[in-house]
């Protein structure tokens, strides 16, 4: 269970075998194959805070392998929702246009820097308030900022584990159910499930 | 569809009814019935009022999908399978819609349930006599009985050979229950070490090859473990691979894509049309009735928005969300939680605990999952940074324990249509939704006692997931006109050619999923229609 528990190259192996419906090949590889988005929602900057936010909501190294900002921001410029949202919030594009806003000023309120000038562990210090529902800042007045935290992550945490190299990281390969799984049970795995590097073979 | 050759790729291509064949009825000349919505409400008595010789009609808010062409595995891209159109949660517990509870398209909701079917039990109906809350059913567990036998034989159910719990059954599941995965097998070692009883679930998924009435063979299960996103071999009893293919072979017409607008009634009150947009135009299909099974959220807000069948002022009261706290944990063992069907075990020991300090009880689940509901349950859940990266790398070693309970009715969980408007420029529906005492006791309960389960079990990083599925009652069935909706048929106290038969009708939430009850309730409502039109109608 460490960062390096799964070998690469599982998912992206078994999207090329029969193992995948054609369907389920089709959404991963152009999944797989997509570019980082230039912002249609955001202006620059903001765009370029939320970048900075979501880089300490799911750390990655450099800026991949998901482009977590560049996916809100799609959905956001099309106008898509999940089918509800909390009654104290607005709707999600202005939602976030404040929330963002709301943890600039918390950045000054608190470090008296933007949020992209503070080091890591101020950035931290920023989120943590804000998620907590304590973070300063007049735009918290009318946006609860807990709310706000909770949708932004589950939306980042959603972006982050749809991509393969990430499931690949995890070890999942459950889009490789075109055969049926038949080993289910406790340490049963099938052939083409990898093994942890501290797994035995023969589990 | 008569032939009894099994399909060769093990997929359920062939109960995908080609709509080229289905009967088509004018828009103009009235229909026997017009039922709105095709979920679990709705399907099963659309098959039963085509096979009496009705001409009905089947409206559906989204489309008609080929599951094996259609459906991905892959959470993200199966996100067309919800209702997705906003709804306001408020309240001090505000309900998740979307994937959480609403299905779009053929089959409704059923297109993503677990399929996790078990009974209601004989006391689940008399809650008010038994506890001073909450309300009775109008009806006894008598008369669902038959509907279960039926169903469970139609539908395919894959379930034990004795089941622990409840009446006696009159006959045996009709197949084996499916394997156990990971997460039930956990649950089993936790609970026999604290001498809770388990048995594996009962489940609308073949664990074999079954041959459906009017429908053809469905192949087995192969344990994709993507229930919750949608199945796509046909070996889940969503509607739209069973009693929708057979209602359309027994003549009904089914209009996919038709979002229902309007119910229009004549100066006596009785619905002569119903109103509805497609593919961009609106049309009007007259009717002799109908049958509104939408759901629980759409049923209310279909009836406001027409100032419909609410002289009781019930409609979009009593909204009741099942309790359903999650516990999960870390093990040992390799779990690979997205495998089997994600609800193989099962305990109704705790259905009236003793010594409890709260009405009704739960039932508890064993569940695998799927790793991006996994990754996002986590960070709604709190964590994030290096934290959340450690859970979602110990995703192959997670497995769950989940409970379904009682939830009371409140004058505070309600309903209403807010004044923000939707894109069809329809008003949005706002609903309240906070925990009760009673909910906040049965929770706690719960939670001590799946705690010791995990522990038992080996669970590392033990964390509560607190939540509330399936949205029930806001169109209650009663047995007096000033307290409820719908009578006990469900049949409009007031709109005497309207029926309502989805979840919106429960009078209490049931210590078990809703979804074979509301099948059960629709081939009754279906019966006594059916019984009464001959009568009234010769």
């Amino acid at each position: 269970m460490h960062a390096d528990s799964y070998p690469d190259g599982t998912v992206r192996a078994l999207l090329s075998s029969d193992a995948v419906t054609p369907v389920t090949r089709r959404v991963l590889l152009e999944r797989l194959a997509a570019q980082p988005l230039s912002p249609q929602f955001f202006d620059a900057e903001t765009f370029g805070l939320l970048k900075a936010i979501c880089a300490r909501l799911v750390p990655q190294v450099g800026n991949g392998p998901v482009d977590l900002a560049g996916g809100i921001d799609q959905r956001l410029a099309g106008g898509r929702t999940d089918g509800w949202r909390y009654n104290a919030m607005p709707p999600d594009g202005e939602a976030y246009r404040m929330g963002l806003r709301g943890i600039e000023e918390s950045a000054k309120a608190q470090f008296n820097l933007s949020f992209q000038q503070a080091t890591d562990a101020e950035k931290d210090s920023i989120l943590q308030r804000v998620q907590a529902g304590s973070a300063p800042g007049d735009t918290w007045k009318l946006l609860p900022s807990d709310r706000f935290f909770e949708e932004m992550l589950a939306e980042a945490a959603e972006l982050y584990c749809s991509h393969p190299l990430v499931q690949e990281e995890m070890g999942y390969v459950g889009m490789a159910d075109a055969p049926g799984w038949s080993r289910i049970g406790l340490n049963e795995r099938e052939e083409r499930e990898p093994l942890e590097k501290n797994e035995q073979k023969d589990g | 569809m008569g032939d009894l050759v099994l399909p060769e790729n093990g997929t359920a291509d062939r109960v995908h009814h080609p709509l080229e064949k289905m009967r088509r009825f004018p828009l103009t000349e009235p229909v026997d019935a017009v039922v709105i919505g095709t979920g679990a409400g709705g399907a099963p008595l659309l098959a039963r009022l085509a096979a009496a010789g009705l001409k009905t009609v089947a409206l559906e808010a989204g489309p008609y999908w080929n599951p094996p062409r259609d459906f991905a595995t892959d959470e993200k891209a199966q996100e067309f399978l919800f209702w997705n159109d906003e709804r306001l949660s408020a309240g001090a517990n505000p309900l998740s819609f979307g994937k959480n509870n609403s299905g779009t398209g053929v089959g409704g909701s059923t297109l993503h349930y677990t399929a996790y079917t078990p009974r209601a039990q004989p006391d689940d109906l008399r809650l008010r006599t038994e506890f001073g809350v909450g309300a009775d059913w109008p009806l006894t567990y008598r008369d669902l009985e038959p509907y279960y036998d039926e169903l469970e034989r139609f539908l395919g159910i894959s379930g034990p050979a004795t089941y622990p719990w409840g009446p006696p059954r009159r006959a045996a599941y009709p197949l084996a229950p499916l394997p156990l995965n990971g997460a039930a097998q956990l649950m089993q070692r936790g609970c026999a070490a604290l001498g809770i009883r388990t048995s594996p679930a009962a489940n609308a998924a073949l664990s074999a090859a079954y041959y459906q009435e009017g429908v053809g063979w469905r192949a087995a299960c192969t344990n994709r473990g993507f229930c919750q996103a949608g199945c796509s071999t046909g070996a889940k009893a969503s509607m739209d691979v069973t009693f929708i293919p057979l209602a359309l072979r027994r003549g009904a017409e089914l209009r996919p894509d038709s979002f229902v607008t309007r119910l229009e009634t004549d100066p006596s009150g009785r619905i002569t049309g119903v109103v509805y947009q497609r593919d961009g135009r609106v049309e009007r299909q007259s009717c002799r009735y109908a049958f509104l099974c939408a759901g629980a959220i759409e049923t209310p807000r279909l009836l406001l928005l027409n100032g419909l069948a609410n002289a009781s002022g019930q409609v979009g009261r009593n909204f009741m969300a099942h309790t359903g706290l999650q516990i999960w944990g870390e093990f040992e063992e390799t779990v690979r939680p997205y495998k089997g069907i994600p609800g193989a075990l099962i305990s109704e020991d705790p259905h009236r605990p003793a010594n409890a300090d709260f009405a009704g009880g739960y039932l508890l689940q064993s569940i695998g999952v799927m790793p991006v509901t996994y990754a996002t349950q986590a960070a709604r859940a709190g964590r994030w940074g290096e934290e959340l990266k450690r859970a979602m790398r110990a995703y192959n070693h997670v497995a769950g324990i989940n409970i379904l309970g009682e939830c009371l009715p409140y004058e505070h969980n309600y309903l209403e249509l807010s004044d923000e408007l939707d894109p069809r420029g329809l008003p949005k529906p706002r609903v309240h939704f906070s925990n009760g005492e009673n909910e906040q006791r049965l929770t706690n309960h719960a939670e001590r006692l799946m705690r010791e389960i995990w522990e038992s079990a080996g669970a590392r990083n033990p964390w509560a997931f607190p939540r509330n599925a399936h949205l029930i009652g806001t169109c209650r069935m009663g047995s007096r006109s000033e307290k409820a909706v719908v009578d006990a048929e469900g049949r409009s106290f007031e709109v005497p050619n309207l029926y309502v038969c989805d979840n919106s009708v429960f009078p209490s939430a049931l210590s078990v999923n809703p979804a074979l009850t509301i099948m059960a309730l629709s081939l009754r409502t279906a019966d006594h229609f059916l019984k009464k039109l001959n009568r009234l109608d010769p």
